[in-house]
């Protein structure tokens, strides 16, 4: 374990970023904190004045009975008892309400912005990464998140400040009583919040990257369920999540235990401070300082504090839960450092030329670089040829020339203007790609066409369909349009998802495509039938087919004028 | 106290790893056809939330239900030993609590119910926004989909909310008649000691008995108090059960068809296909009715339009599908390996992806086995070599290489056939080559082998050609 400061910086470090988020909304936490301050200050108040006015209006009845006139004003101190009940209920329930409100409101903004923040990576991040670690990283990490200020900082705070006013409230009265349950309960707060989450830190931030770990491993049987039966791997894979499953557990044990020892000092604790308070109140009393009421209101007003102090032990034993998603958060924010162009060139109109000058790239920590020195000139309306083994470079050429990265060296240019000075807006419409995984989104399949066009109308994305010769098929769907593709296009054959994914490009008006194997998984006849339709529109546009081999057969893409290959990063020369 | 809780952990944990271990035999059972249909990250969430939410209910609710029962009536009989006034202001105000407490509690199941499929859904929204992100960038759409994301996080705070105004309610019911009785029993014996009622025990009420009601009044409702905070852990439980239990309600004898039962195919054939259909809700027949015998040794290829069934038949083949009408019948004790179009890498080193396939594989014959593949040269030029870790996907390692780090996969093992859909996609021609060539020798090995594909190279090995077309599965 660190060193004590160590540790206390880095966690103040790893927080400081949501403590600033958090610090925007200042207004609505201090009035969530007012309202659990409230709720508090009802609930002792209640207990407090309960015992006060018992004691009261016995001593008052005892001297009434010995025949000496006393009075006593029940009307006041019973309102009050009434009043402390009713808002003590009121209090809570807005309290609840309104804190879960905010942390929610707070969770939304920051999910639309951390999938921003996804959005803005460039190819090599994200494929770095699962998707069941995405899913986890943006829905388990914030909701982790959220106990940060409901049931960290709040609650700590607002006991820490009861504490502190109780004490000075008895010591108005009796210093001694004051200082002492005012003592052992700040010790007993000191240890809820510092020890256990130090003792917890460990095993509760272990949690965070277990679960995800058991996580990516169950969607990865569930995604490979065929080959693992068929193997007969489906025994040993269960085997690894056991494994995992007992870890976790085993660290939920640990903390279990851990919560429940710091529930039963807290009881110790109050108990021994009300016990202070009794003793050094009726010792105050018998000097004759104290009135008889007041005395016995002390240790009453302290019992009543165990609800300050009741949800600490569990929060802080968990503390490293949050604190391993708020560092993690941050790690992916990091990776996000790209700059959006500022430049805005108006790019020709029609055909793009695309020129690569001694372009190369290296992905940080591989051993050999993905692209060496690559040079190539594509004129306007050319169509050209890129063949290489997989491996070889030609989708990094194609995340290049898209801005999805950016070269180590050298200088790309598209129409003439350099590529870090198109729009962003203005490449996305003027450079269409068809990559190699399709990706749809799980939806419509109106909603997939509209990718590519939002505004496009029924009629447009009928004739996209028809152009690759799904109409036909969609009209006999039940829903039409409507009908939704499923996870990744997974209802739909591997030929209907690519044809989906020529359609969506059919809607654009581009000026340099880039087809990665654009008949991959289609039979024979579809391709035959496509193939004079797909020369026909790229007619005047500059193309790139990425292919692994050209054969002159069937399958291979129309019109090519010029055909290159690279091989491991070069290209090896024309052919 | 300490050891309730301890004693609910621990309940708690070994509850939770039998529902887990439960529903992974279920879903083994369904099978990849049976799981096509739902969202992998819909499904992992609910095998790791749901079970978790179990959680609270064992550790907390069961046993504070008991406590709940037990100390407001021993508190009550003491306080009714002290004056029985004052012991029927509590006995009046608890029933109304738990009264209360149902009609709460039977809302906030419900809505706790739609609380899980917001977050089912939630993250199967997310996980696919995701996934396609890179689509996303090209289309110029990252705004738009940003905003989704947060619409769809948004629609999930309203639904978190619902949910919580009715979960607090109940509790702050509880609450309420908590601070009234505290209150009315303060009040009550004030005046007792006063002398200001002049019925019942109150005038044998001292100043000590008084404060001991007083004292022993909160702790009267304590228990249910903390019993209705784990109210909310009850209603998730509930909720995720019955999220679960829909799971396990999915019938495998319907899918997989009753294969068990059938008579083993007869001696020298592997597997025989006899009128067999397959029905898909909503697409009704996508194959069948189809007459089909493999032997060993022959290698047969599969080709249809799209959508025209060459996955269904695959699956109807390896057994993840049973005929919905014919039979399927194969050689006892038949083993066979699966590749896919999507080949699955699980995260690990390259030689934890080849053991998938043999288990008791040494470093040898893995190697072996990539080199049988063509991939010896890639991985001499691996500087970590089998210890390379693919499963998260390795950097620099384009879309196009798990296919060929897979192949070696299916050659381990000795599967007496094998299917495979499209297994020359993304390969070079050297790489094919090899692939084909090592298909070749698996069939001279005996095995018999069935490929979807509409490659030239491979059709030309095959020794039978199926075709099936549009209208579902027509034989030559």
């Amino acid at each position: 374990m660190s060193r004590p400061g160590e540790g206390f910086r880095g966690l103040l470090a790893e927080f400081a970023p949501w403590l600033a988020m958090l610090a925007r909304h200042r207004g609505r936490l201090a009035g969530g904190a007012g309202l659990m301050a409230l709720t508090l200050v009802s609930a002792i108040g209640l207990l407090a004045l309960s015992g006060w006015f018992i004691t009261a209006t016995g001593l008052t009845g005892i001297l009434l009975a010995a025949g000496v006139a006393a009075r006593l004003d029940v009307y006041l101190p019973g309102g009050g008892i009434r009043t402390f009940a009713v808002t003590r209920t009121v209090a809570r329930y807005l309290e609840r309400l309104y804190n879960h409100d905010t942390v929610l409101r707070l969770l939304a903004d920051l999910r639309g912005r951390l999938f921003g923040v996804v959005a803005g990576l460039d190819a090599h991040v994200l494929a770095q990464r699962r998707a069941s670690d995405w899913l986890n990283r943006l829905t388990a990490d914030i909701d982790a998140l959220d106990s940060l200020f409901l049931r960290l900082l709040a609650p700590a705070a607002v006991a820490l400040l009861a504490i502190l006013g109780l004490a000075g409230f008895l010591a108005l009265w009796a210093p001694a009583a004051g200082l002492a349950a005012g003592g052992l309960l700040l010790v007993g707060w000191a240890w809820l919040v510092i020890g256990q989450a130090r003792l917890g830190m460990a095993a509760s931030r272990r949690q965070v990257e277990d679960r995800e770990a058991l996580r990516g491993r169950l969607v990865e049987q569930l995604q490979g369920l065929a080959e693992l039966e068929a193997y007969g791997a489906l025994d040993a894979q269960r085997r690894r999540l056991e494994a995992l499953e007992a870890g976790l557990y085993r660290d939920q044990h640990r903390l279990g235990t851990l919560v429940a020892l710091g529930n039963a000092l807290s009881a110790l604790l109050v108990g021994a401070a009300a016990l202070a308070a009794l003793w050094l109140a009726a010792m105050a009393w018998q000097a004759g300082a104290l009135s008889g009421p007041l005395a016995v209101m002390m240790p009453l007003a302290v019992l009543a504090m165990s609800e300050a102090l009741a949800g600490l032990p569990a929060a802080f034993t968990w503390l490293g839960a949050t604190r391993g998603a708020a560092a993690r958060l941050n790690g992916l924010r990091q990776a996000a450092g790209r700059t959006e162009a500022a430049a805005d060139e108006t790019p020709p109109p029609g055909g793009l030329s695309a020129e690569l000058e001694a372009v190369s790239l290296r992905y940080p920590g591989a051993p050999l670089p993905a692209l060496e020195q690559v040079s190539l000139r594509l004129a306007p309306g050319e169509r050209l040829a890129l063949c290489g083994a997989s491996g070889a470079g030609k989708s990094s050429v194609a995340s290049l020339l898209l801005r999805q990265l950016e070269p180590s060296d050298g200088e790309i240019r598209l129409g003439g203007v350099a590529l870090p000075a198109w729009p962003e807006a203005e490449l996305r419409r003027r450079v269409a790609a068809l990559t190699q995984r399709i990706d749809l989104i799980d939806d419509s399949l109106a909603a997939n066409l509209r990718l590519a066009r939002p505004d496009a109308g029924e009629g447009e994305l009928w004739s996209a369909l028809a152009w690759v010769e799904l109409a036909t098929w969609a009209q006999a769907l039940p829903e039409g349009l409507a009908t939704r593709v499923g996870e990744g296009g997974r209802r739909l054959s591997g030929g209907q998802a690519r044809r989906l994914a020529l359609a969506r490009l059919h809607l654009l008006d581009p000026g340099l495509v880039l087809l990665d194997e654009p008949f991959a998984g289609l039979d024979a006849g579809s391709v035959a039938r496509l193939k004079p339709r797909l020369d026909a529109w790229l007619a005047g546009r500059s193309v790139i087919f990425l292919v692994h081999q050209l054969d002159d057969g069937a399958f291979d893409p129309p019109g090519i004028d010029r055909r290159l290959t690279l091989v491991e990063g070069r290209l090896a020369g024309y052919t | 106290m300490f050891a309730q809780e301890r004693l609910g952990v621990a309940a708690s944990l070994a509850l939770r790893h039998r529902v887990r271990a439960e529903l992974l035999d279920h879903l083994a059972r369904l099978g990849p056809a049976g799981l096509a249909s739902r969202h992998s990250a819909s499904l992992a969430s609910q095998l790791v939330e749901q079970v978790e939410a179990l959680d609270g209910y064992v550790a907390r609710y069961r046993p504070q239900r008991l406590l709940a029962i037990i100390q407001p009536l021993l508190v009550l009989t003491a306080v009714a030993w002290l004056d029985w006034l004052a012991a029927l202001f509590l006995v009046l105000s608890a029933p109304l609590i738990p009264l209360f407490m149902a009609l709460v509690g039977m809302g906030a199941e419900r809505l706790n119910r739609e609380q899980f499929e917001a977050v089912s859904r939630l993250s199967g929204h997310f996980i696919d926004r995701v996934r396609a992100v890179s689509t996303l960038q090209l289309f110029g759409r990252t705004r738009e989909a940003t905003d989704e994301v947060h619409a769809a996080a948004d629609d999930y705070r309203r639904r978190s909310l619902r949910t919580l105004r009715v979960a607090f309610l109940s509790s702050a019911v509880l609450e309420f008649f908590a601070s009234v009785a505290i209150a009315v029993v303060a009040i009550y014996v004030g005046f007792g000691l006063l002398g200001y009622i002049g019925y019942g025990p109150s005038s044998e009420l001292t100043l000590y008995s008084g404060l001991l009601v007083l004292l022993l009044a909160p702790e009267f409702f304590q228990p249910l108090r903390v019993l209705s905070q784990h109210y909310h852990d009850r209603a998730a439980a509930l909720g995720a059960a019955d999220g679960l239990v829909a799971l396990l309600d999915a019938d495998v004898e319907a899918l997989r068809g009753v294969s068990e039962e059938t008579d083993p195919a007869p001696a020298g054939e592997l597997v025989r296909l006899e009128g067999a259909c397959v029905d898909y809700p909503g697409r009704g027949r996508v194959l069948g009715p189809l007459d089909l015998t493999l032997v060993p040794g022959e290698v047969v290829t599969v080709t249809a339009p799209s959508g025209g069934g060459k996955s269904t038949l695959l699956q109807l083949l390896a057994g993840f599908l049973g005929p919905d009408e014919g039979v399927r019948r194969t050689a006892p004790g038949l083993t066979f390996a699966w590749m896919d179009q999507r080949p699955l890498l699980v995260q690990g080193s390259l030689a934890d992806n080849l053991r998938l396939a043999a288990p008791e594989a040494d470093d040898a014959n893995l190697v072996a086995a990539l080199q049988h593949a063509g991939l010896g040269e890639l991985l001499a030029r691996l500087p970590e070599g089998l210890a390379t870790v693919v499963g998260s996907a390795a950097p620099g390692s384009p879309a196009g290489r798990p296919s060929a780090w897979h192949w070696p996969g299916s050659s381990c093992p000795t599967p007496r056939w094998c299917c495979s859909t499209s297994p020359l996609a993304s390969l070079d021609t050297e790489t094919e080559a090899r692939v084909i060539s090592a298909l070749g020798e698996l069939a001279e090995q005996g095995r018999c082998l069935v490929i979807a594909t509409h490659h030239p190279a491979l059709m030309a090995l095959a020794d039978r050609h199926l075709a099936l077309d549009a209208d579902a599965g027509a034989l030559p």
